[in-house]
């Protein structure tokens, strides 16, 4: 057994990992010990989509993998292209399968048939109203919304055309999808067709593989996940800065401790709804408990803490040793990242771990499925579950002594808004402080944690590294949490850990020199500020034009290998870490992906374990791009007389 | 006046200069800070979304892609 110190950075998680440990509870990190990553499968070098196989091609120490191919002949190549696709099909099913309940539940809402939830953000609604071509002149909110959930519901299912948002891109990057035929037409037809394409003896052409591949993952980006960010903020509001605390610490001893844990934020706005009513705190006074204590874990955690801030009790790997405090009543669970091993653990206490999602069962768990026609009733009896529960505690509890505040909640519309307040918000002061040099350059830092990899570790690594040299990082996700437990998110953070130029910046904004912009679908928040800087002007006509690039140092999902591979597509460098990249089994993709995509897309893909030489790459990346624009160097600023003025037009 | 830090910096010239050090407030916010509830009317969101996000819901802008003259 390796020592705990050498698992985490955080030391919330190495106590608990020390006390499971010596409790004898399996959890991620006990299994990954147990279990090594399959070699073949490492390198994606297996293809078994047919019953003739599985047929294992792996790379040979002689060199002799591009000779050997499966049974049907399909190379290594399409075998590779094939795996990767259907792991970005994965991921953007994924965001776009969250982004359909949140559709369904909008359109519920807006008819009046979805007990609890309102119409919050009317501002919100006009914007994304206008985005969908809807005509809002005379028409009151509830006729506008049900329009706009009509529309965003067809992007599921259109067949033909352009996705709705693609619109919202430069039109240069437009005219880049257009040329490469990968402009997105239905989120569900690029996801259907990635898997017929990649069935046994259809599409064998890892070129034409990877093509599809980036339209599916342009319809996660510019599709289901922009959609989710989008009716969420006018269901619950669109996120503005808000003080919040984060890590294990957030869990109260002597309260109902109730975690919310997955990635639709639909139940857990209503149980923080629930939380305050007086029959559920009177319940609570009876148990002896003084409050029901809500916090959140993953992405559902980001989603609360952004809205309400509502604490924030860890990350994806943190999941399970929430439950290894002994002090969690009930857990409940939705969609993705939530880890089978949790009903094992919350068996070994009292816990209850309950699940919501009709679809997703865990074996063993409470199935208290939700559904919004009775969202608010639903919440109060998970809450009183818990509340009962509460006495039943057998195990002595431990809370590790870990928790710090954070500032989140950073929509590109409250950036926009910081920058230049109600009457003259713009992305101008961004873009005039990075053609000035003060901020050199914009990194999106997000993604997962790696049992593989050291927990947290490289987040941290590639974010300080990052600041130091005036980077200013957006960040989401698990990242955003390892960011708040570093102590990142806090507008102090600025004059301890970044560079002269940015730290300026941020004090004279207020803001962090990481800013929280919400849960991982919430990467669309950082497409569309991205956008604004480019159509701001004066750092080029395209995404791929502005000093800026892409991280996932900790990436584990087939959700991150989407978001990867549409920010690529938007035009931006993007680095990934861990111990491995799914594509090393074939050189030829490997190749196309990293360097004929940045002749195609201006953007391209990078692998790099280290975090801090992760970092110096898109530092180098974006010390290109300044050079490109003609702002790496100062320059002597020129007062323009009207001659001068008139010239220019 | 008194209260406030100064510290010492170098200019755009390289000459030591005083400036005010940060200033906030002690203390933490107990509430947040909703902007957006400012906007009160459907005239203040619509002009706000003009102005404010001008980029996409307005022709009176003159960013990269408006620009009169090739970059």
């Amino acid at each position: 057994m390796s020592d705990e110190r050498e698992r985490s950075i955080d030391q919330a998680t190495v106590e608990l990992l020390e006390k499971a440990r010596k409790e004898e509870i399996s959890t991620v990190f006990s299994r990954a010990d147990r279990i090594k990553p399959c070699p073949i499968g490492v390198e994606d070098s297996c293809c078994k989509v047919c019953a003739m196989g599985p047929c294992r091609l792996p790379r040979s120490k002689k060199g002799e993998q591009q000779e050997r191919t499966g049974v049907c002949g399909a190379t290594i190549d399409t075998i590779v292209a094939r795996n990767f696709a259907r792991k970005v099909a994965a991921g953007t099913a994924s965001h776009s399968d969250h982004a359909r309940e949140v559709v369904e539940t909008f359109l519920k809402t807006a008819r009046g048939e979805a007990q609890g939830f309102a119409i919050k953000d009317e501002v919100k609604l006009l914007e994304v109203a206008l985005d969908f071509g809807i005509d809002i002149e005379g028409k009151d909110t509830t006729a506008i919304a049900i329009e706009l959930g009509e529309k965003a519901l067809n992007e599921f299912g259109k067949q033909h055309g352009e996705l709705v948002y693609t619109k919202k891109a430069p039109l240069k990057r437009q005219e880049i999808w257009r040329k490469f035929g990968v402009m997105p037409r239905g989120i569900d037809r690029e996801v259907v067709e990635i898997m017929h394409r990649t069935h046994m003896g259809v599409d064998q052409d890892y070129r034409h593989i990877l093509l599809q591949t980036t339209r599916c993952a342009l319809a996660d980006g510019w599709g289901g996940s922009m959609i989710s960010t989008d009716l969420q903020d006018i269901m619950f509001g669109t996120p503005v800065p808000v003080l919040g605390s984060i890590n294990l610490g957030v869990l109260k001893e002597d309260q109902v401790n109730v975690i919310v844990h997955g990635h639709e934020p639909l139940l857990p706005e209503l149980l923080v709804v629930a939380s305050r009513d007086p029959e559920i705190k009177k319940l609570t006074e009876e148990v002896g408990a003084k409050g029901v204590n809500l916090a959140g874990m993953c992405c559902s955690a980001n989603e609360v803490l952004m809205r309400h801030g509502i604490p924030c009790a860890g990350n994806f790997l943190q999941q399970e040793l929430a439950l290894v405090t002994g002090a969690v009543e009930l857990m409940t669970v939705d969609v993705q990242c939530q880890m089978q091993g949790l009903q094992g653990v919350a068996e070994c206490f009292h816990t209850k771990l309950i699940t919501t999602s009709d679809r997703a069962m865990i074996e063993g768990a409470v199935h208290i499925e939700f559904h919004p026609e009775n969202g608010l009733d639903t919440a109060k009896k998970i809450l009183k579950m818990a509340i009962e529960n509460y006495p039943k505690r057998r195990h002595a509890v431990y809370i590790p002594d870990h928790s710090r505040d954070i500032v989140a909640g950073f929509s590109h519309e409250t950036i926009n808004y910081l920058l230049g307040g109600l009457f003259r918000a713009s992305y101008r002061p961004l873009n005039d402080n990075i053609i000035n040099g003060r901020i050199r350059g914009v990194a999106g830092v997000v993604g997962c944690n790696n049992v593989r990899t050291i927990h947290d570790f490289a987040h941290i690594a590639m974010i300080k590294e990052l600041i130091r040299n005036d980077v200013l990082v957006l960040t989401t996700g698990c990242a955003a949490m390892a960011c708040g437990k570093a102590g990142l998110l806090t507008p102090e953070a600025a004059r301890e850990y970044a560079g002269s130029g940015l730290a300026e910046v941020c004090e004279a904004v207020g803001i962090p020199p990481v800013l929280h912009m919400g849960a991982c679908v919430d990467n669309s928040r950082i497409l569309v500020a991205a956008t604004a800087m480019v159509k701001e002007g004066g750092l080029g006509d395209d995404i791929s034009d502005l000093p800026a690039a892409g991280a996932a140092p900790e990436w584990m999902s087939e959700k991150a290998l989407a978001i990867g591979q549409y920010f690529v597509a938007s035009g931006v460098f993007t680095v990934f870490g861990t111990t491995t990249w799914p594509t090393v089994g074939s050189e030829n993709v490997t190749r196309h992906l990293f360097e004929d995509f940045e002749g195609m897309f201006k953007g391209t893909w990078a692998y790099e374990q280290d975090p801090v030489k992760g970092a110096q790459l898109m530092i180098r990346h974006i010390d290109k791009k300044r050079k490109a624009l003609g702002i790496d160097k100062a320059r002597e600023r020129v007062l323009f007389d009207m001659a001068m003025r008139r010239a220019i037009e | 006046m008194d209260d406030y830090v100064y510290e010492e910096k170098e200019d755009s010239e390289g000459k030591k200069v005083k400036v005010l050090g940060p200033t906030y407030e002690p203390g933490k916010p107990e509430e947040r800070d909703d902007w957006r509830a400012k906007l009160k009317t459907r005239d203040d969101m619509v002009g706000y979304l003009k102005t404010a996000l001008r980029y996409w819901y307005s022709s009176e802008w003159y960013g990269s892609e408006k620009r009169k003259q090739e970059a």
